[in-house]
């Protein structure tokens, strides 16, 4: 058995790795065709890999390898990583499929093998940091999924967008790397050893560690208020890219995240009550600011901060019943943020991949510029559907299933006796709630204003539909989406999880009654009465319909942006020149009206400008004479004798 | 066979003459003055080591005497003093940061800190009061080595301001830890080999650091190609 699991571990590292290999060495099409096909071997065969740990129950750890004296690593698989292995094998053959024809698109030669070599090497890169059997392996790795990715996000580095999405998403990264390494560095001070394992240690000693990866993770993640880099990232990057980053990198987060909780017997309340708190005003505040959006990859971006932001709520809810001592109640949270992150991987990624062929046929990225999609590309239009019911958690796909299981976990918290606690759980409920009618809104106004209606412009209205390996690609998460959905209660049983769960199977069979139902009996009844009615739109006197006078994007958030004014925190800035003492009479002037982007403005640009002014005055010290270096030497070491003789 | 604690008095004696030395480093302007005081220095350096040997017995002692009289009392001072002659420039009247007077007032408290630190960190270590002394001055001249780099202008000074850094290196590698023969050797071929650069590199010798670097450019140095 443990023989079966290892071949096909290594087969899928290795076609991975001549994945990467082989688009580097020779450039053309058939190369990247083989590259990609190579990945969507591996995934298969990852398929198999986990699909049998999860099943079987059954631990593999590979033999060491050691690399550097005092560095070598392990792989290893448990039920978790095996879990999030399933959520790569998922996501994988989509984009795979999807890039064959998509990175076609590139501009030069090169670039497109270059695209191809660093798909691959992301989605090896971020497979093993799943596989890692402990730290150094798993930092290792984990830089080379930064990097990869930063890579890709940099594909059209000539554009100056391009350039500060990548600059942005360089500083995240290695920000989340310090305080991994910090983390990291902390747990190894306390136990001696780089293994991931069970960690018996009191809480309280475990508060740094558990700090600094709570950051770590939380700025990969995207979590609030670290959720800076994701909406210029992910609309850089090319499309497939933004897809595995959104679908899958940000899991390989929540995974870190959750090796590391895991592992501690004991965690504290507050622990549990911070994950929460950050995870409801994720999900809150992203979807409030992807309402806002016009940029279709951005606004899907901010709907990822929304996701991650649900996720960390199944997880903080964990931990909060762990502590209490409800064990179901805990167990079910947690199924739900696992359960929840394999489903946002699937549906963000078809959304991604529906967003770049709606973005290759019309040229834009502007919401306000399609429209009337679903005439031109219906096929891409269709597939755009289905992502978005799922992302709104309409039953019975996957989405639905997911959050269901939240809510059933924060249902039955009435279990909890903390009456302060009770409060705080309701108001995350209601939170909880709000965000995901918030985003049913959202994909309404989505695929409302980008597919439904009149073509908006000239691109949206020459808009034709992709080749087929672009639709095929997308197809496949959409599939997942609604078999992940129907058949949830069986997947959860046979991944081993023995949990209360309403059959989505009996459900949909139900829905699909009613819905037949009532489509016959109003076909029927309509027949009889009034076939149909035939009649001129009333128009406000203009001769023709225009597409401006559709509901626009805008339009469609209008009251929601009222309704969270102090949120968005409109800044109305009036400026004058006039022509009398007593201004009365207006020379010129400007009116500008903005949104504040709150956490860039109040969070990163002060503590990023006081550090500026210090490096200034730093430099200062930097005069080109070498009598003032020597002259800080001395003074460095006599200030490092007084400090080693223990005289501070 | 020689009493050990006479010799333990004259290492002592030889100490006091150290500082002074190194008080005299910091404070000459005149060049062949540094230059000879630093040779002075190197010999008693040279005496210390022998007269350790003669108390402790060890081989290593006695070649790192010889090592020192041969490199530092003898050749190093050989080459520094054709430079001297070639730029024939006698004294260096300009001070970055410190003036003489502040530079010894200095070095005074760097010696009060030497002692106290070291006091505490080797409170458990079973060192003779000798030992204690030697590591002391041996961290004071390296410390006081470097205020002459920083504080001295012509690059000469400099040089053996470096010079006499190592000197102090020596000192409390011979007080402290036992320093390996082998890197004695490496350090003091290091210092030749600097030295022997900087005697090729003399053409500005009698400059600040500033404009020594003027003159390379003038002379097109690296080029090889001369200017007007």
């Amino acid at each position: 058995m443990n023989i079966l699991l290892e071949t096909l571990v290594y087969g899928a590292i290795a076609a991975l790795v001549s994945g990467t290999v082989l688009p580097l060495l020779y450039r053309s099409k058939n190369t990247r065709k083989t590259a990609f096909g190579l990945s969507l071997i591996s995934s298969i065969l990852l398929l198999v890999f986990a699909g049998t740990v999860l099943y079987t129950g059954k631990e593999p750890v590979f033999p060491a390898i050691g690399f550097l004296p005092g560095l070598d690593f392990t792989l290893a698989a448990d039920r978790l990583s095996a879990g999030f292995i399933l959520l790569i094998a998922a996501v994988v053959p989509g984009v795979s499929i999807y890039s064959v024809e998509y990175v076609e698109h590139a501009k030069s030669e090169d670039g497109k093998n270059l695209q191809a070599a660093l798909t691959n090497l992301f989605i090896l890169a971020m497979l093993m940091v799943v596989l890692a059997g402990n730290m150094v392996g798993f930092l290792i790795f984990w830089e080379i999924m930064s990097l990869s990715s930063l890579l890709l996000v940099l594909h059209n580095y000539s554009s100056e967008e391009n350039k500060k999405a990548g600059f942005f998403y360089f500083v995240m990264t290695n920000i989340s790397t310090a305080f991994l390494f910090l983390g990291f560095i902390s747990l190894f001070r306390l136990t001696g050893s780089t293994e991931f394992g069970p960690l018996e240690y009191a809480a309280g000693e475990l508060t740094l560690p558990f700090l600094s990866l709570f950051v770590g993770f939380g700025v990969k993640a995207g979590l609030v208020p670290f959720h800076k880099w994701l909406p210029y990232a992910h609309p850089a990057a090319p499309s497939s890219v933004s897809a595995l980053m959104s679908g899958v990198m940000l899991k390989v987060a929540v995974y870190g995240f959750l090796r590391f909780l895991l592992s501690i017997s004991t965690p504290e309340l507050w622990w549990g009550v911070l994950i929460l708190t950050a995870g409801s005003l994720s999900a809150l505040f992203g979807v409030i600011y992807a309402l806002k959006e016009n940029d279709i990859k951005r606004l899907l971006a901010y709907s990822s901060i929304e996701n991650i932001g649900i996720i960390f709520t199944g997880i903080g809810l964990y931990v909060i019943f762990g502590v209490e001592g409800l064990e179901t109640l805990a167990l079910l949270s947690l199924v739900g943020a696992c359960f929840h992150s394999f489903n946002h991987a699937l549906f963000k990624s078809l959304l991604f991949l529906c967003a770049g062929s709606v973005v290759h046929a019309t040229g834009t990225r502007k919401i306000e510029a399609l429209g009337g999609l679903v005439k031109s590309m219906p096929a891409t239009s269709a597939l755009f559907m289905i992502g978005s019911v799922s992302i709104a958690a309409l039953p019975p796909t996957n989405g639905f299933a997911g959050e269901l299981l939240l809510y059933q976990a924060f249902f039955q918290s009435f279990a909890v006796t903390d009456p302060l606690l009770t409060v705080f759980l309701i108001i995350a409920l209601s939170s909880f709630a709000l965000t995901g009618a918030l985003a049913a809104a959202l994909f309404v106004k989505l695929f409302g204003i980008t597919c439904l209606a009149m073509p908006r412009s000239e691109k949206s209205r020459l808009a034709e539909e992709v080749r087929k390996p672009m639709l095929i690609g997308p197809a496949v998460p959409a599939a997942f989406c609604i078999l992940g959905g129907l058949f949830s209660k069986q997947l959860l049983s046979l991944a081993g999880w023995k949990i209360e769960f309403p059959d989505l199977l009996l459900l949909g069979f139900l829905l699909g009654l009613i819905y037949a139902a009532l489509f016959v009996l109003i076909r029927t009844r309509t027949k009889e009465t009034n076939p149909s009615r035939i009649s001129e739109t009333w128009r406000c006197g203009i001769p023709t319909v225009a597409p401006y006078m559709e509901y626009s994007s805008a339009g469609f958030s209008e009251p929601l942006v009222m309704i969270f004014k102090s949120v968005y925190r409109t800044k109305i800035v009036h400026r004058a020149e006039y022509l009398d003492r007593q201004e009365s009479l207006v020379k010129n002037g400007n009116v500008e009206i903005r949104l504040v982007r709150f956490f860039e403005e109040y969070l990163y640009i002060p503590p990023a400008r006081a550090i500026e002014g210090f490096s200034k005055y730093v430099s200062k010290l930097q005069n080109g004479k070498l009598d003032s270096y020597v002259l800080y030497a001395f003074l460095a070491v006599i200030v490092l004798t007084i400090a080693t003789g223990g005289f501070v | 066979m020689i009493d050990p604690l006479f010799l333990e008095g004259i290492i002592k004696i030889l100490f006091v003459f150290v500082l002074i030395s190194a008080g005299l480093i910091i404070s000459t302007r005149n060049l062949s003055s540094v230059l000879t005081t630093y040779t002075v220095q190197s010999f008693l350096l040279a005496a210390v080591s022998f007269l350790l040997y003669l108390i402790d017995g060890k081989g290593e002692l006695l070649l790192l005497a010889g090592l020192t009289l041969a490199s530092k009392v003898i050749l190093i001072p050989y080459f520094i003093s054709r430079i001297e002659e070639k730029i024939k420039i006698g004294r260096d009247l300009h001070f970055a940061y410190l003036e003489p007077t502040t530079s010894l007032l200095l070095s005074i408290g760097i010696i009060l800190l030497s002692y106290t630190f070291l006091s505490k960190v080797f409170e458990d270590l079973p060192l003779s009061k000798l030992f204690f002394f030697g590591a002391v001055i041996g961290l004071s001249l390296t410390l006081m080595g470097m205020l002459v780099m920083f504080s001295r202008k012509k690059v000469v000074t400099k040089a053996l301001g470096y010079l006499s850094m190592e000197n102090g290196v020596l000192m409390f590698g011979l007080f402290v830890t036992e320093l390996p023969f082998i890197i004695e050797v490496l350090i003091i071929i290091d210092l030749i080999i600097l030295v022997m650069l900087t005697t090729i590199l003399a053409v500005g010798m009698d400059s600040s650091i500033e404009e020594y670097r003027q003159k390379f450019r003038k002379l097109q140095v690296w080029t090889g190609v001369e200017s007007q």
